[in-house]
C-alpha cells in the first residue's frame, strides 16, 4: 500500500542546507545579513549518549567529512583523559600524521573553490590536481579518500611500515614543490588578487570578540593555533613539531587564503618531521581501558580551526553528555562582520573564504 | 594565564561561595573550574574573562535528576587555558553573559531551545536551530548556501533575487 509523505516546508535535498537574507543599499552594497539554519540538525549529540563509547567512534567520525578525523581524535583525547590512559608515543605519531594529511587535503579544497569562484579555473585544476597527492594517500595508507577510522580508544589502529613512509615521503617531495609554486601563482595573480584583496574584511578586534578560531582568526591576526596554544598529543611532546604559525593583519579574503597556505605549507613539514623519528613500539594498549565517571573538555586544531569536545560520564558504559562545538559555529557570525558594507558581488566568494562546514555546525 | 591570578581577579566581587579546581591532562594543560552557587556571580566571571581578552568557547547543560534543573557549563578559553564556569539552574533560567562577551551568543541561544533554559538578558530571541515559526513562501526571501556559493560573483542572479524579494 502506497503512502504519500509530506517532507517540508523545507525540503534540504542536495543543498548544504542554510539560507541568507540579504538587505542592500541602491549601490549593491549590503546593509544587513540575515541567516537561518538548522536544518540539518541531526540530533547527534543526543544519540551520542545512546551509544556506547566504542559506537561513537564511528558516530563522531560521521559528523563532517572534511574534518572527519578529527572528531574521532578529539573524543579519544576526552575519554582518555577521563580514563587516565598514557596512549604509546608511535600512536600519538601516527595520530598526528593522519591529521596534518587531512589539513593539507581540506585546505587545498576550499583554496579551489576560492579560485572557482574568480573564474580562475586553470588554477582552481591544478590546486584539485595537487589535492589528488592527499587523496591517493588516503587511499593507500588508510584505504578510503575521506573517513580514515584511524583512532581507536587508546591509540591507532593503522600502523606504518617502512614501504608506506617511503610512499608518504616520495608524495610528499612531488606535491610540496608543486605547492609552493601554486602559492605563488596565487600571489601573483591579478584576477585573484583583485576578487581577494581589500574583500570581506574581519578587524582584529570583531576577530577577539566573536571569538573565531583557525585560518579566519589567523587572517585577521588573532593566532588561538591550539597545537601551540594548548598543545596535545606529539605536538606537545615533541615540541618542535608545533606549526611556525602565519598570521596576517589585513583581515581579508586573501589573507585567509594566504595562511591556509602557510598551514600546508608547514603542515607538509610535520609529517616529514613525523615520519623521520616513529617512534617504535604499539600503536595502541591491548587492555581495553575502564572509563569511570568524570569528565573531561580538550581540543585539537582541525583544518577549520578549535574543536572542543566536553565528554561527562558516570561510570557505565555510555556518555552522560557529550557537546563538541566547531570552528563554523564561530564563524557564522563573524561572516555577518565580513559581509556586511561589501558589495554584493563579493559575498559568494566572502562566504567560501570561511570555509564554513553545515554539517559539522548543525551536529 | 596561572589560575591564582584569575582566582584573585574574581574572588573580591564574586557574592556568593564558589568552588575553584584545577585538573591537567597528560600533556600539561590545565583546565580551571569555577562553580558558582549564586547564578547571578556568572557576570563577575564573564568580566574577567573580558578583562583578560578571552573568550567563549562553547556551554554545556545537562538535566539533572533532581527536577526541574540543570547543570550548565559555560567554557572559556584565555589565551590557551581552558577556564570552566559551573552553576546550577533553580528555575530554569541563566543570566546572559552575551552583553560582556559576544563570542557567547550562539551557545546561549542554543542552550535555550534544547534544554528550554531561560537566558535572562540575552539580546537575540530568535531561535537558532529549531524554528517552529518558518512561515510559508520564506524560501521566496532566502537565498541557498548553494547559490551563494555557486560562482555567481560576476552575474546578476544575486541581485536579480534581492530586487525579486524587494518587490514582492
Amino acid at each position: 500500500m502506497s503512502e504519500k509523505i509530506t517532507i517540508g516546508p523545507f525540503n534540504p535535498e542536495l543543498e548544504e542546507s542554510v539560507y541568507f537574507k540579504l538587505v542592500v543599499d541602491e549601490n549593491r552594497v549590503v546593509e544587513e545579513v540575515e541567516l537561518i539554519n538548522g536544518f540539518i540538525h541531526r540530533g547527534m549529540e543526543s544519540l551520542a549518549t545512546k551509544k556506547n563509547f566504542m559506537q561513537n567512534l564511528i558516530l563522531t567520525e560521521r559528523v563532517c567529512s572534511l574534518c572527519s578525523n578529527n572528531h574521532p581524535f578529539t573524543y579519544s583525547l576526552a575519554v582518555e583523559k577521563i580514563a587516565g590512559v598514557e596512549v604509546p608515543l608511535r600512536g600519538e605519531a601516527l595520530r598526528v600524521i593522519a591529521d596534518e594529511v587531512k589539513r593539507v587535503a581540506s585546505d587545498l579544497f576550499n583554496l579551489s573553490m576560492l579560485t572557482h569562484l574568480a573564474h580562475r579555473h586553470d588554477l582552481m585544476k591544478e590546486t584539485l590536481e595537487i589535492r589528488e597527492y592527499m587523496q591517493d594517500l588516503k587511499e593507500t595508507i588508510w584505504g578510503n579518500r575521506m573517513d580514515m577510522s584511524v583512532n581507536i580508544l587508546t591509540g591507532t589502529k593503522y600502523n606504518l611500515n617502512d614501504e608506506k613512509v617511503t610512499f608518504i615521503l616520495k608524495t610528499l617531495n612531488e606535491a610540496e614543490p608543486r605547492i609552493k609554486a601554486l602559492q605563488k601563482a596565487y600571489q601573483n595573480d591579478a584576477v585573484f588578487k583583485d576578487k581577494t584583496v581589500g574583500v570581506g574584511i574581519l578587524p582584529y578586534e570583531d576577530a577577539l570578540e566573536i571569538g573565531v578560531t583557525g585560518p579566519v582568526a589567523r587572517g585577521s591576526g588573532v593566532n588561538n593555533d591550539v597545537r601551540v596554544k594548548a598543545p596535545y598529543s606529539l605536538y606537545a611532546l615533541r615540541p618542535s613539531l608545533q606549526p611556525k604559525v602565519t598570521t596576517y593583519e589585513e583581515g581579508d579574503v586573501y589573507a585567509r587564503a594566504m595562511v591556509r597556505f602557510g598551514d600546508i605549507i608547514e603542515a607538509i613539514r610535520i609529517i616529514r618531521d613525523v615520519v623521520a623519528d616513529l617512534p617504535e613500539g604499539d600503536t595502541y594498549l591491548e587492555k581495553r581501558p575502564h572509563i569511570p565517571a568524570g569528565e573531561a573538555v580538550v581540543r585539537t586544531e582541525a583544518p577549520r580551526g578549535e574543536l572542543i569536545y566536553y565528554l561527562k560520564t558516570d561510570g557505565s558504559q555510555k556518555p552522560v553528555r557529550m557537546r563538541w562545538k566547531v570552528p563554523t559555529y564561530s564563524n557564522w557570525e563573524a561572516l555577518k562582520v565580513m559581509i556586511k558594507g561589501d558589495k554584493v558581488d563579493n559575498v559568494t566568494m566572502i562566504l567560501n573564504s570561511i570555509d564554513p562546514c553545515i554539517s559539522c555546525t548543525e551536529r | 594565564m596561572k589560575i591564582d591570578e584569575f582566582n584573585n581577579a574574581i574572588k573580591s566581587k564574586i557574592t556568593g561561595a564558589y568552588e575553584l579546581k584545577e585538573d591537567s591532562d597528560s600533556y600539561g594543560n590545565s583546565n580551571a573550574w569555577v562553580i558558582l552557587e549564586n547564578k547571578r556571580d556568572v557576570e563577575v566571571v564573564a568580566k574577567a574573562i573580558k578583562a583578560y581578552k578571552g573568550r567563549c568557547v562553547v556551554a554545556t547543560a545537562y538535566k539533572n535528576e533532581k527536577e526541574n534543573t540543570h547543570t550548565v557549563v559555560y567554557h572559556f578559553d584565555i589565551n590557551g587555558t581552558i577556564v570552566n564556569m559551573q552553576l546550577v539552574t533553580d528555575n530554569q533560567s541563566v543570566h546572559s553573559i552575551t552583553p560582556i562577551l559576544k563570542s557567547a551568543d550562539w551557545a546561549e541561544r542554543e542552550m535555550r531551545e534544547m534544554y528550554d533554559i531561560e537566558v535572562l538578558g540575552h539580546p537575540c530571541s530568535d531561535r537558532l536551530f529549531l524554528d517552529y515559526s518558518l512561515v510559508k513562501g520564506v524560501l521566496n526571501e532566502y537565498i541557498s548556501l548553494s547559490k551563494m556559493q555557486t560562482g555567481l560573483s560576476d552575474t546578476d542572479v544575486l541581485w536579480s533575487k534581492i530586487n525579486k524579494g524587494a518587490e514582492s
